[in-house]
């Protein structure tokens, strides 16, 4: 079976999308590495003040024609562009692939996902209603209208690129607003074929911008009193020290959705083939790098005869994972994004070490598929007699680290999780109802799996989180992100 | 090396359908007597395809056991899609019924495997696996017949 082709040959020159028009940046150029070749695939530039100043400009002025572009109408731009996605799904899989690292298959489903949000941003016409009640006093009616607010501001991550902005941006544009979007200048490739197709489906100028860049475009997008409101996927020291704290002190909206610890616990009576085969998407898909990615693997019960199966079933299986670059589609995990992301984790595993943790597996030195430079490249690494007390087992990683740990008692599991700071996405695997009840009833995460490992929500659902994982009071995605781009304006009408 | 990724399996019965095409269109050009169904079966490898294709495309998502859903063994379905020269019309006919179980093995093996993702992508090999299967009594009349 071949390596699929790379679509983007040589090196791409990324330009800022800003008023309709394709900009050269004045600021300073980044190389854009593939992660698993090590070729450089782009040059992302670092915008200046003046261009994030340029887009919000151009964003606010494109303002007023677009709130009057009636929502029927605006949906049609997202159907045009859901097409377009469609079209060219396999090439944006595959430079997702490119630039972050990712299998295809994992590429392909993020691109099935950003589409499932531009579906749902679709359906604006129904989902934008808003509600009345006759007569709340003899002849006085009162009545709620969601209005869009103006410019929002959407902080992209690295280890989705190309979703994660459509969590947010169909919504803030279905519901009238204008956006810029700042991708990771890591990524950038995905948001820029997203934009080019954007402008293929024919969004007016300066309804849909994207400004490449690092910490002065996001200062600039915090501190311009134009933009509304901020949507932002990232680290918790970021997310909730900078973006979540600046938004309040200048009246922004925010979703700030950070990072994470995730526990996936194990109950004896699972069905162990299923919840295994589960678990290695949970720790080890998109190698480790995601927000709802299993980091602590806590087994219940004190069966030592269970416990060391169903360990060492885990163990068998992860060490089969093909490590390679993700265009050939016989790899199953990827290398992580690069070499300082590959340093910190090396970093976390050697603390796990000098805490006294068991290495039962370690991926410091992973057997590579083909021949490509393992600069990026990490196996899977998984840890026995982990305490939650300890780097490895309270930190976030973000690779492909599992650290496994023991409960007496899914009550000793529970105390466990709401203990760790982070509350993203846990799961429980069992066949019993009444456990998993409890479990879904007192664990304190946003997002829950019953014998799932990745607790994923769908485009229609919020993307939710708690504690130090979230920093918001809405989410985004489905109805909450249309709450969230709106604001309810209420009319009492008497008509003399 | 065996297949493990949802994209893996996509991929070999993509190279599965294209290659049987090609035997059945060889075999069109060779025995004009049943080249309309020979044709028949071609065009319908290319609908498979497609079918399957949807399915994968329109249901595949990171947060399910995508790169971990298979255990294929590519050799086990491999044939040869040339027949060769001097074989006469019982000989392609013995290779096609071949052909045809391979493939038909393939689709019930990944149907099973893949029991446990959404369910478009098991619905559309079984689907196809039933369209294939009626393929075998209609090659066993003409090797009857031919015999």
């Amino acid at each position: 079976m071949a390596i699929l082709e790379e679509p983007i040959k040589g090196t791409k020159a990324i330009k800022n999308y800003i008023n309709g028009e394709w900009v050269d940046s004045k600021g300073q150029i980044v190389e854009v590495v593939n992660p698993a070749t090590g070729k450089v695939i782009g040059e992302c530039p670092i915008s200046t003040k003046e261009e994030i100043n340029a887009a919000v400009q151009a964003a606010k002025e494109a303002c007023p024609d677009w709130r009057r572009t009636t929502p029927v109408a605006r949906s049609r731009y997202l159907f045009r562009l859901k097409d377009l996605l469609e079209e060219y799904f396999e090439e944006v899989s595959r430079i997702q692939t490119m630039e972050h690292g990712k299998t295809i298959d994992e590429s392909r489903g993020e691109t099935r996902r950003g589409i499932e949000n531009v579906e749902v941003g679709c359906g604006i016409p129904t989902l934008m209603q808003g509600y009345y009640s006759e007569d709340i006093a003899t002849g006085i009616d009162e009545y709620l209208i969601p209005t869009p607010l103006g410019v929002f501001g959407i902080i992209g991550p690295f280890n989705f690129p190309f979703m994660i902005p459509l969590w947010s941006a169909p919504y803030a544009l279905a519901t009238g607003n204008t956006i810029v979007i700042k991708p990771s200048s890591e990524v950038p490739l995905s948001q820029t074929r997203l934009a080019e197709l954007a402008e293929e489906a024919g969004f007016p100028p300066g309804v849909w911008n994207v400004v490449h860049g690092g910490r002065t475009v996001v200062n600039g997008m915090l501190e311009h009193k134009d933009i509304v409101g901020i949507t932002f996927v990232g680290s918790t020291p970021t997310g909730r020290d900078v973006i979540y704290k600046k938004c309040g002190e200048t009246g922004k909206r925010v979703i700030a959705q950070c990072g994470a610890k995730n526990f996936i616990v194990i109950m004896p009576d699972c069905n162990v083939p299923a919840t295994i085969a589960s678990l290695m998407t949970s720790f080890f898909g998109n190698a480790g790098q995601r927000c709802l990615s299993g980091a602590n693997l806590l087994i219940v019960g004190d069966d030592n005869t269970f416990y060391k199966n169903f360990l060492d079933q885990v163990c068998d299986m992860t060490s089969k994972i093909k490590v390679g670059y993700g265009l050939d589609e016989m790899i199953q995990m990827g290398p992580v994004r690069d070499k300082d992301k590959k340093a910190n984790i090396i970093r976390y595993i050697e603390s796990g070490i000098q805490e006294g943790a068991k290495l039962i597996l370690d991926g410091r030195k992973p057997k590579i598929v083909g021949d490509y430079p393992d600069t990026c490249f990490l196996g899977p690494t998984v840890f026995e007699n982990v305490s939650p007390s300890m780097k490895i087992g309270k930190e976030e990683i973000f690779g492909p680290v599992m650290s496994v740990m023991r409960a007496k008692n899914l009550d000793e599991a529970i105390e466990i999780c709401n203990a760790n700071p982070f509350g993203n996405g846990d799961a429980i695997f069992t066949r019993s109802g009444r456990d998993a009840r409890y479990f879904l009833y007192n664990v304190e995460s946003g997002n829950v799996g019953i014998n799932i490992g990745i607790v994923a929500p769908m485009a229609f659902f919020p993307f939710s989180g708690m504690k130090d994982s979230f920093y918001g009071v809405l989410h985004t995605q489905g109805k909450e992100a249309v709450r969230f781009f709106t604001e309810s304006k209420v009319i009492i009408q008497r008509w003399f | 090396m065996g297949i493990s990724t949802c994209s893996g399996a996509i991929s070999l019965s993509r190279e599965l359908e294209n290659e049987s095409a090609k035997f059945y269109e060889e075999l069109s050009k060779r025995f004009e007597k049943d080249k309309d169904l020979f044709l028949t079966f071609a065009k319908e490898n290319g609908k498979y395809i497609t079918q399957i294709e949807r399915a994968y495309y329109g249901v595949i998502t990171d947060a399910i056991e995508g790169c971990f859903a298979f255990d294929l063994n590519p050799e086990d379905y491999q044939f040869k899609a040339v027949p060769s020269k001097d074989a006469n019309y019982s000989d392609v006919l013995k290779d096609a019924l071949m052909i045809e179980e391979r493939i038909l093995n393939f689709y019930k093996v990944a149907a099973e495997q893949s029991k446990h993702l959404m369910a478009d992508i098991p619905r559309s090999f079984t689907l196809v696996a039933k369209k294939r299967n009626e393929r075998i009594p209609t090659l066993k009349a003409l090797l009857d017949q031919a015999k």
